[in-house]
């Protein structure tokens, strides 16, 4: 199971959230992605194989190539992040509210 | 557009506090009980949170050298509730509602985040990515 904090920690490098940004405009392949980025191939491999086990990108094979888009089940994964995010929160607020008894 | 919206996550606490009283410590004086630690852009830099009470104002933390924006208010009705468009820069995105009712002598506070949507991928590639990820993204890379 792919946990919220999973999910944030692959979002959490700067390098990462582009490659997920350039995916937005549509699938790429790894050579795609790398060629507009100061990274090696290897190393964008890398930050994807991140990606997809947090269940943000998926791949598919298109003819020769591989090739990467963004997973649209992610956005379900960060309504539950926002679970846990309100859920904190609320209970700094609710002892914040709390009356001072006896 | 076509979107099919995903259940809102809807979360209810009670406090002490009665309706009037719980909004004010909600929204005035915010600064006082939100984790920013965890929960901002800024982390420990945050010197304060702002909720700027009328529709318009906005919602947004304070540093040293920076404003940043969490969201901005679509409805104000103290002390019943109120409504934020949760976003970021021009971006729509996500709505939260905090509602404050009578509960015996204090208040049952309750908070909807919603328009998780799914369906239309531009549709919320260009917006809900954005705006519901960008101010928590760097904190939890902090965390990490």
């Amino acid at each position: 199971m792919v946990t919220n904090g999973v999910v944030l920690d692959a979002l959490g490098d700067a390098t990462r959230r582009r490659i997920f940004e350039s995916l937005q405009s549509g699938p790429r392949s790894v050579g795609e992605l790398a060629e507009g980025l100061p990274v090696s191939r290897p190393a964008v491999s890398q930050h994807l194989r991140v990606l997809r086990e947090a269940g943000l990108v998926s791949d598919s094979k298109e003819g020769t190539r591989r090739v990467y888009r963004i997973e649209p089940d992610g956005l379900l994964r960060v309504r539950d992040y926002f679970d846990g995010f309100w859920a904190e929160a609320l209970e700094h607020f609710r002892e914040a509210a709390r009356k001072e008894t006896g | 557009m076509s979107t099919v919206t995903t259940e809102a996550i809807r979360k209810t606490v009670l406090v002490d506090f009665a309706p009037a009283e719980a909004f004010e410590l909600f929204t005035a004086r915010i600064a006082s009980w939100w984790p920013v630690r965890t929960h901002s852009y800024g982390g420990d830099q945050v010197k304060n949170v702002i909720l700027e009470p009328h529709v318009g104002g906005r919602l947004y933390e304070v540093t040293d050298d920076t404003e940043r924006d969490w969201g901005k208010v679509l409805a104000w009705d103290p002390p019943h509730g109120f409504l934020l468009d949760w976003q970021i820069g021009e971006a729509r995105g996500t709505e939260v509602e905090v509602t404050f009712v009578p509960e015996g002598p204090g208040a049952r506070v309750v908070l909807e985040h919603r328009g998780f949507s799914e369906g239309d991928p531009r549709a919320h590639y260009e917006g809900g990515w954005d705006v519901v990820l960008a101010p928590f993204v760097e904190t939890a890379s902090k965390k990490a």
